[in-house]
């Protein structure tokens, strides 16, 4: 039968990785190389290969832990990769089928897709609160606008509590952010510092938000910011300020109900995009469908904290995949 | 072939028995010849894709360059060249000292009964995968020596450090041992003979006449720490700084991102950038394999020179 | 210096008792320094099993009751061996030893026969290969035709016997050169034209149970092993045949006994031949030394403790401690919830790896061996070229790991065009990385080979191809063969070559072929440490570091076993 399994292997690879694949088999053909797919009672199994970023990360693989209880035999894979090593490495070479990503695909990368005859497809799911906290001991702001954020953490920025507000102490802000490599110093980087200038240098980066918690909860005079899920875990020990974009506006607490609804400002959206060509097949398709039923879910927000996309996005996106598969 | 013994059975062609012969020694040929091509195609597709790093990336500054910020496509490789150079510094000052006290005493002090129980402990030790080093760094020996009063960042080198040189004292104290090993007793009798000491005879006689193989040790071992990846990923943190000359020891308490760490990080980080970070693996892999590559040619030449003098 | 009279104590000088303690302190220095990095890392993975196993989250009663019923005799039976009979201590932590990795083994086994080739395949890989090399003994029997014949059989028969001509399929777009117009696809697949003897066997309508042909097909194998030995070792047929008859009806007990202890019966036969033949073969070689027969108590004692104190505990309703490292861990997949994730796709992708690494670094590593030691010029030229090679293995021995992963990276993904993250290409990756350790220790083995030996087969006749493989070889193969575990021990730690080569972070259904998405053992911890969780972190990570630990320390104590016998034998 190994006759069988060899055509079977052939017909599930793609042309380009057809002549190594017979290359190798023939040599690992006296090694017994057996095909034994299960299928489950739908007939549904193949794989999903998932890549990229890290942040888009826990969704994905909470999604595919459920998506595989209920479909055995459907192998999905989920990889940490970067959103832009995903789409370099993996997506647009058409060797995964869907990539995440913290941020919305660049243009290189859609010409590079284009390139290798893969279509992306952005899809807005999910997305992360973004939390400035301070010592729980800071009695003096409870709600911070984006011009005075900017003012603390843009270079050659403020130096103390009262440079930005007279009414604040006077004492110098120690700073803890997350580091520069990070997806969320990016976000905030660009939306929120914005075109004052760059996001200074001289903060206290780390890669463990943990590690942010612990400086703010020892020090009254600390701020730092760092995704909800963290503070959702420590909300006894900092206090969270409310933002908001201008100062005319209201202040948003940062809740995920409040992202969700579109109300607090600090939300950073996550993508993936799927590619045309990969949910033409059929188990490609149902998990994406799964996806994005679920992506409107409340288990997003009490298991995983981050924000559940709203119903109309996934609504949106689901009639965007009808359209794509055909159906 | 001309010293092939004369076939004695006469009923099957000698030609054919040539043929085949003359096959395995090819075949044989072949898997030896494998080991160029490998440093044939390490050299070549690091060197190809190299090239189109530097195509985007001045190469100058790349090499002079003081910051890596590969998100923001800013490459300059010192900052990594500096973490890597602290990491192997400060593991040789763990490894080094051990080592080659373990190698003397496993030479000259200890009994068989001994011998037989530390060599192999010694050898489990070196077999111990890095992924679970990196572990005990991070969960394990940072806790404890933030407990010890150091502040720490999560993340540092120290601790990562120190983890390196635990995992390289087994090829200091194997390789310096081999060395002291080949030592000819003649030459520790004539020591004896004058009337010196065991000490005498250890660190007058035995450690200088095997020191070129000791050397050697070093220097694989140090190379060993260069190219080291996962402790350094999972407990040295993946932020790149440069050098701080102002504060040493801030430099071993914080974060730093060595060579091979950038490299994983190409791979596996939620970096925003796109091409050029990507291209940058194969640039530091290429600086990497000639670092590690001209160290073990030393090393190599050497202990070559040790083996002359005593066989 | 008993002779050393005024004048030389003058020569010394008085410095004879400084010098003294100034060597002991040297001494235990050195000693301490050993033992330092020892005790270190001993500490560590105290720390992780504490982590892993969490003995102390146990009730006291649990405790008291292991304590009593296991530890207890133990240590008292230890120190009777301590005390009155030291050959018998070293029979007791053999014959405890053994049974432990002989478990372990097994278990590697089941997955072997559960994910790599099924029982039906390998009875019938079995069988083409007696029907092929039956064949090859009566060609070379009846026929004396010219080598080229001989040679044309040699490849032939066995090529039809377990490979056969597969049918193909193509599937190529033809393009215009330079503008990339499509101008037809070329699709034609072809069935097979020639199937080979072992497809026919697995294609029969009627095959025997998946236990039964593992007992013909491999139990049987092990127990002509079995017999041989006892029939060598004790002179007698008659001990063979019952050697080998014990060890078949011992894996038949297996696979009957197996339903009713609940797993099935593949498991049972396995379990029963794997275990029960080393075993068996031990207690036989005591028995026959009849020298420490008492050591042979201390497993079953042990083994009766804790039979009698899982019993006691469960009647007196002592809670056991809280395990992350359970069979829950070892027989599931990664999950979000930390109690619930589990190592096994990991686990058998390492085995598939592994076993990926092994056929195709082993062969290249011992080939390259045997022309650099045995058939390389040492003179001229050509022998600067063999210089060359040496010191060019030597130099890729050293060759950081992560290199060898983006060599894997350009090499398998990007040229070849397979695909990322599936066994062959992680395999091959990995196999690159050992080659040159293979070969480093393959040549010292084979150095360590006397050339009386040689000499004498030259004299007899022999070429050289027959001496290497009559003579040479079978005499180096221990130290080859530990050589190869020691390296295969560093193949299965590897991680950042995993890393690059896209082996994804989470897996969860194991590879069903060797072209199937894996992860392996540390590519699964590396993901475990980076998330959140502090569960993951202390209790799932811990549980997995000592899973591999285990597989490793098993794998290298074996080597050094084998090392070890291996020198004192000759």
């Amino acid at each position: 039968m190994a006759d069988n399994q060899l055509g079977r292997t052939v017909d599930a690879l793609s042309r380009r990785k057809f002549i190594a694949t017979a290359g190798a088999t023939g040599a690992l053909a006296v090694a017994g190389c057996t095909e034994n797919e299960a299928s489950d009672e739908d007939g549904l199994s193949g794989e999903v290969v998932i890549k990229g970023s890290s942040t888009v990360f826990p969704v994905s693989d909470a999604m595919a832990e459920r998506f595989m209880e209920e479909h055995e035999a459907v192998n999905v894979t989920v990889d940490s990769t970067g959103s832009g090593g995903g789409f370099e490495n993996h997506f647009c070479p058409g060797d995964s089928d869907i990539n995440g990503a913290s941020r919305p695909i660049k243009s290189e990368e859609e010409s590079l897709c284009a390139e290798n005859d893969v279509t992306p497809m952005e899809m807005q799911i999910a997305g992360d609160a973004l939390t400035m906290a301070v010592s729980p001991e800071n009695d003096w702001v409870d709600c911070m606008s984006f011009d005075e954020m900017a003012q603390i953490w843009q270079e050659d920025g403020a130096e103390t509590w009262a440079d930005v507000n007279s009414e604040w102490p006077d004492e110098e802000f120690t700073l803890y952010g997350p580091d520069t490599t990070s997806g969320t110093f990016d976000w905030f980087t660009e939306n929120v510092v914005g075109e004052g200038g760059n996001h200074r240098t001289d903060y206290e980066p780390t890669e463990d938000d943990n590690i942010i918690v612990e400086g703010l909860q020892d020090d009254p005079y600390a701020i730092g910011y760092f995704g909800y899920a963290y503070y959702e875990e420590n909300s006894d020990r900092v206090k969270a300020l409310d933002v908001k974009e201008s100062e005319g506006d209201d202040c948003g607490e940062p809740s995920l109900q409040a992202a969700q609804a579109g109300e607090y400002p600090m939300a950073r959206p996550l993508f993936i995009y799927p590619s045309e060509e990969a949910v033409q097949r059929e188990e490609v398709y149902e998990f994406m469908k799964f996806f994005l039923e679920n992506s409107s879910a409340e288990w997003i927000a009490d298991e995983i904290g981050y924000v559940p996309s709203s119903q109309e996005d996934a609504d949106a996106n689901l009639s965007a995949l009808e359209d794509a598969a055909g159906n | 072939m001309s010293t092939d013994p004369i076939d004695a059975d006469l009923t099957r062609s000698v030609d054919g028995r040539i043929a085949k012969e003359r096959l395995y020694h090819w075949l044989l040929f072949g898997c030896a010849a494998l080991t160029i091509f490998v440093t044939v195609s390490i050299v070549v597709t690091l060197a190809a894709d190299a090239v189109t790093f530097f195509r985007q990336v001045n190469a100058l500054g790349f090499l002079t360059g003081t910051t890596w910020e590969s998100s923001r496509d800013t490459f300059g490789v010192l900052p990594l060249v500096s973490a890597t150079l602290i990491v192997t510094i400060v593991s040789a000052m763990v490894a080094i000292p051990i080592g080659t006290a373990a190698a003397v005493y496993l030479s000259e002090y200890a009994s068989d009964r001994m011998r037989s129980v530390l060599k192999p402990s010694l050898e489990i030790l070196a077999g111990i995968p890095t992924v679970v080093y990196g572990y005990l760094a991070l969960v394990y020996l940072t806790p404890w020596l933030r407990t010890a009063g150091l502040e720490l960042n999560l993340f540092n080198l120290l601790s990562a450090s120190i983890m390196v040189g635990i995992m390289i004292i087994p090829m200091v104290s194997s390789i310096s041992e081999d060395a002291m090993s080949a030592v000819p007793d003649s030459l520790r009798q004539a020591g004896y003979g004058l009337g010196a000491t065991k000490y005498e005879v250890s660190t007058g006689i035995v450690i200088p006449a095997s020191i070129s193989g000791i050397f050697s040790s070093y220097i694989l071992a140090l190379s060993r720490a260069i190219g080291e990846t996962m402790i350094v990923v999972m407990a040295g943190g993946m932020q790149a700084r440069m050098f701080d000359i102002t504060n040493p020891f801030a430099n071993l308490f914080n974060s730093g991102q060595t060579m091979t760490a950038a490299m994983v990080h190409a791979v596996t980080s939620d970096a925003t950038g796109g091409t050029p970070e990507f291209y940058s693996m194969f640039a530091i892999g290429l600086t990497l394999f000639f670092i590690t590559f001209a160290m073990n040619l030393l090393s190599n030449r050497i202990a070559m020179r040790y083996r002359e003098e005593y066989q | 210096m008993t002779t050393a009279d005024e004048s030389s104590g003058s020569w010394f000088g008085a410095d004879g008792k400084v010098s003294q303690r100034r060597g002991l302190l040297f001494k235990l220095s050195c000693l301490g320094a050993t033992l330092l990095a020892l005790l270190l890392v001993l500490v560590f993975l105290l720390y992780v099993a504490n982590d892993a196993i969490q003995p102390f989250t146990a009730d006291s009663g649990w405790l008291a009751t292991v304590a009593a019923t296991v530890v207890l005799p133990a240590l008292a039976l230890a120190a009777y061996y301590y005390r009155d009979s030291e050959p018998s201590g070293s029979v007791a932590y053999i014959s405890f030893g053994l049974p432990i990795a002989a478990t372990l083994l097994a278990g590697g086994v089941v997955i072997v026969f559960r994910h790599v080739i099924s029982p039906h395949g390998w009875l019938a890989l079995a069988i083409a290969g007696v029907v092929a090399a039956a064949v090859l003994e009566a060609h070379a029997r009846t026929r004396t035709g010219s080598a080229l014949e001989r040679l044309a059989v040699v490849v032939v028969v066995p090529w039809f016997a377990l490979i056969g001509i597969p049918g193909f399929s193509v599937d190529y777009t033809v393009t215009t050169p330079f503008l990339g117009q499509e101008l037809f696809d070329l699709t034609m697949s072809v069935p097979t034209l020639i199937p080979s003897l072992r497809g026919l066997i697995v294609s029969l309508p009627i095959l025997p149970t998946a236990a039964l042909s593992l007992l013909a097909s491999f139990t049987l194998p092990i127990a002509a092993v079995a017999a041989m030995h006892v029939r060598r070792v004790r002179e007698s047929d008659r001990a063979g045949v019952i050697g080998g008859v014990a060890t078949f009806v011992a894996a038949g007990a297996g696979m009957v006994a197996a339903p009713i202890a609940g797993v099935a019966p593949e498991t049972g036969v396995i379990a029963a031949t794997v275990i029960g033949m080393p075993v068996g073969l031990y207690v036989e070689s005591v028995q026959r030394r009849g020298e420490g027969m008492a050591g042979l108590a201390f497993p079953v004692v042990i083994g009766g403790g804790a039979v009698l104190a899982a019993v006691l505990v469960n009647a007196l309703g002592f809670a056991g401690p809280e395990l992350w490292l359970d069979w829950q861990f070892l027989n599931s997949s990664h999950s979000t919830t930390p109690a619930d994730a589990g190592i096994y796709p990991a686990l058998v992708g390492s085995v598939m790896m592994l076993t990926v690494v092994a056929i195709s670094a082993f062969p290249i590593g011992v080939g390259a061996a045997v022309y650099l030691e045995e058939y390389a010029p040492n003179q001229g030229r050509p022998g600067q070229l063999v210089e060359f090679l040496e010191i060019n293995i030597a130099n890729l021995a050293g060759v950081p790991s992560v290199v060898y992963g983006v060599l894997g990276l350009a090499l398998f993904v990007r040229t070849a065009g397979l695909q990322s993250g599936i066994v062959v290409v992680g395999g091959f990756t990995i196999a690159l990385l050992i080659l040159p350790i293979i070969i480093v220790s393959a040549q010292e083995a084979i150095r360590g080979v006397p050339d009386s030996l040689r000499q004498a087969s030259y004299g007899m006749g022999a070429t050289k191809w027959q001496t290497v493989r009559s003579v040479v070889l079978p005499r180096a193969m221990p130290g080859i063969l530990t050589g190869t575990i020691l390296a295969l021990g560093r193949a299965i730690g590897e991680t950042a070559p995993l890393l690059m080569v896209g082996v994804a972070a989470v897996v969860r259904i194991p590879p069903n072929s060797f072209f199937g998405l894996f992860s392996a053992m540390p590519r699964q911890i590396y993901s475990w440490s980076r998330l959140i969780a502090t569960d993951f972190r202390y209790g799932v990570l811990a549980a997995g570091v000592l899973t591999l630990l285990i597989v490793m320390l098993m794998m290298n104590a074996s080597a050094i076993v084998l090392r070890n016998k291996y020198q004192r034998n000759s």
